[in-house]
């Protein structure tokens, strides 16, 4: 069959049927409107869940935990650290692109100074931990780095001798570099909130806390015994990160891991709480954490576990609505074109007489109905866009600006929109095939007899 | 057509016995019989819409006997020319559209659709329809659909013209036009001409009339005008 052929023959069964067409055509524009409302309101959900609320392009995991509890006291049974042969299995888990280890600081440390900033020299026991530069080299660029082994000692008197990112040490009377820190969002909400009214002290600006240095002596403690010969550096705080420990001070983990082994144990400088892994996409996330759970260990931040779940969840049971539309869609097509095919049965055995092959009258009636499938598909968007416009509407009107929440609660991606109309044409193409495969079948002479 | 026997599904009545035919190219055969005596079956093998039947039957040399479908559709299409008592005219479709309804299927092509327009205006004006072209067909009178589906059959210039009861709906009047018609196309060209009718005035057009009785061909008359 010619196409121009076709194309007319199709034109002109469409005008011909529109009443029957349109019939099968409301369910598909109901069902895909509802596919693409709910599918793009789901990709909303998630980018907002995974890119805002529990940023899921990195995971937490630890050794799992198997403690036991005496009374006041919680014995920890399970392994503490993860080893090297650990880091290693979840290197090779498919979707994970980096791992970057994380070291406790496992002697006490003490910070003192701050008089600059809070108009007295304060000292306070400090929790640090080492984390890998790298995973802060996108938000804090070169700042965050390890420093000790490339620096070279030289003698000064004063800390103008040694450059914008060295102090003097005097009692020593050499240069040595500040050593950069980050702190949590939390330490600055904790003394913002809390602290600085108990101390009567001046509000901190996150923004601005960059630059703000201090004394830390590892080994030196107020509550323990103190090592003979802490170490004493001078950090500076180069930025704020979501990935610092939360209640302490980040250092690079090249300068955790010296002062473990100098002050604790050569062993103390091998064993990581913890590592970050760096997913290649938030689709890898469930099969990541699923991996990482089979190897015996698990997802410290049980919210982006929770958000890989919620998102499978959320995909299936969409992914559910959309084979229920196919099926709804495939049956009222293929219902309406039953009927289509008895009332042409006639005209059908008329172009089959006239030279149209068995093939050609299956195109047809098929491409008919991915017509309709695609004039209903594309209602159906329109639907669904102006549904999701009027509820955006309700919610801009209605709802408190809730923490996270989006100037819309859609994602009508192009390419989901696109989708929904190729399923409705697909659905009924596919409801199409029994009918067309029976007007096709038998001999012309009986569609012309109405047998 | 050699011992050709037809039984339809179902029934227990042969309705073509044996039946033994042969049609020479520009020939104007008709056959006639009572209503139900195989005509319309006997047409349909012939024209290739029936393809159950027992015996041989062969078509310019070739049989139709176990020809793929899409074999069987472009003989449909390219050789045989069909008229129905009732027209079969598709009501949607223009005059023009369904005349040149054939064309849409002719694998071969025949050109593009101005020139497919031109052909149309000139078997319509050939069965006497100059300038129906545009009309739907549903407004055509009873004569004039015929005359509509002649010019269907005629459109790719076939070389065989199966008419079943081209007249059987029409006045005598109307009916006689017709059948001059048919009979100035056959006489004009090298167009074979099989008529199924009750139609005196179209059995007296044909140069052999054949007559189907019990299921069995036999030869009426040799001698047409």
């Amino acid at each position: 069959m010619t196409p121009g052929g076709m194309a007319r023959l199709v034109a002109a069964d469409l005008r011909r049927h529109w009443r029957h067409f349109a019939m099968a055509a409301v369910g598909i524009v109901l069902g895909v409107a509802a596919l693409a409302f709910f599918l793009a309101l789901g990709l909303q959900v998630r980018r907002v869940l995974l890119e805002q609320v529990f940023p899921a392009d990195r995971l937490e995991v630890a050794p799992r935990s198997a403690d036991l509890d005496l009374l006041a006291i919680r014995l920890p049974l399970g392994r503490d650290a993860l080893e090297a042969d650990d880091l290693g299995r979840l290197a090779e888990i498919e979707g994970v692109l980096a791992v970057r280890p994380r070291m406790r600081l496992t002697v006490p440390a003490l910070a003192v100074g701050g008089a600059a900033v809070f108009g007295a020299g304060l000292q306070s026991e400090v929790v640090a931990d080492g984390i890998d530069p790298e995973l802060l080299s996108g938000e804090l660029g070169g700042a965050f780095r390890e420093v000790s082994e490339s620096f070279v000692e030289r003698p000064c008197s004063r800390d103008g001798e040694c450059g914008p990112d060295a102090y003097c040490a005097v009692s020593a009377g050499i240069c040595r570099p500040y050593l950069p820190a980050v702190v949590s969002p939390q330490v600055v909400e904790l003394y913002n909130g809390a602290l600085r009214r108990a101390y009567r002290l001046p509000k901190l600006n996150p923004d601005a806390i960059a630059g703000l240095s201090f004394e830390l002596i590892i080994g030196a403690s107020s509550f323990a015994p103190s090592s003979t010969d802490p170490l004493r550096e001078r950090v500076r705080l180069v930025g704020v990160s979501e990935w610092a420990i939360p209640l302490g001070l980040s250092l690079p983990l090249g300068e955790v891991r010296r002062a473990n082994r100098r002050l604790d144990s050569p062993a103390a400088g091998e064993r990581f709480h913890s590592a970050i892994l760096e997913i290649a996409s938030k689709d890898a996330l469930p099969g990541v954490v699923a991996a990482v759970e089979a190897s015996g260990l698990e997802v410290s931040d049980r919210g982006a576990g929770r958000a890989a779940l919620l998102t499978a969840v959320i995909t299936a049971a969409l992914a559910l609505v959309g084979v229920v539309l196919v099926a709804v869609s495939s049956a009222h097509i293929m219902h309406v074109l039953w009927l289509v095919v008895l009332v042409r049965r006639r005209e059908l055995g008329v172009l089959r007489a006239v030279g149209a092959r068995r093939r050609d009258i299956r195109a047809l009636l098929v491409l008919e109905a991915a017509v309709v499938g695609a004039v209903a598909g594309l209602l159906g968007v329109v639907a669904a866009l102006a549904a999701g416009a009027a509820a955006d509407a309700f919610a801009g009107a209605r709802f408190p600006d809730l923490p996270f929440k989006p100037d819309s609660f859609f994602a009508f991606e192009p390419a989901l929109l696109a989708a929904v109309v190729a399923l409705a044409v697909g659905a009924c193409a596919l409801g199409a095939l029994a009918p067309a495969r029976r007007a096709a079948a038998g001999d012309p002479a009986d569609a012309l007899a109405g047998r | 057509m050699t011992g050709v026997r037809k039984r339809y599904p179902g029934s227990g009545v042969e309705v073509l016995r044996g039946i033994d035919l042969e049609v020479a190219a520009g020939e104007f055969a008709s056959v006639v019989g009572r209503s139900g005596s195989g005509k319309t079956t006997l047409l349909n093998l012939i024209g290739g819409l029936d393809t159950s039947f027992e015996g041989e039957l062969e078509v310019g040399g070739g049989s139709l006997r176990g020809l793929p479908d899409a074999e069987l559709a472009a003989y449909r299409n390219r050789k045989v020319g069909l008229v129905f008592q009732d027209s079969q005219l598709l009501d949607h479709l223009s005059c023009a559209d369904n005349v040149a309804l054939a064309a849409h299927f002719d694998r071969g092509g025949r050109g593009d659709r101005a020139r497919l327009r031109r052909r149309a205006d000139e078997v319509l004006e050939a069965v006497g329809l100059g300038g129906a072209a545009g009309r739907r067909a549903s407004t055509l009178s009873g004569g004039e659909r015929q005359r509509v589906a002649l010019a269907r059959a005629l459109f790719l210039e076939p070389e065989l013209l199966l008419c079943d009861e081209p007249t059987g709906n029409l006045d005598a009047e109307t009916g006689a036009a017709v059948v001059d018609l048919i009979a100035g196309l056959h006489a004009a060209g090298r167009l074979t001409v099989v008529a199924a009718t009750h139609d005196d005035a179209i059995a007296a057009a044909g140069s052999r009339v054949l007559e189907l009785r019990d299921g069995v061909l036999h030869e009426a008359a040799r001698e047409g005008r």
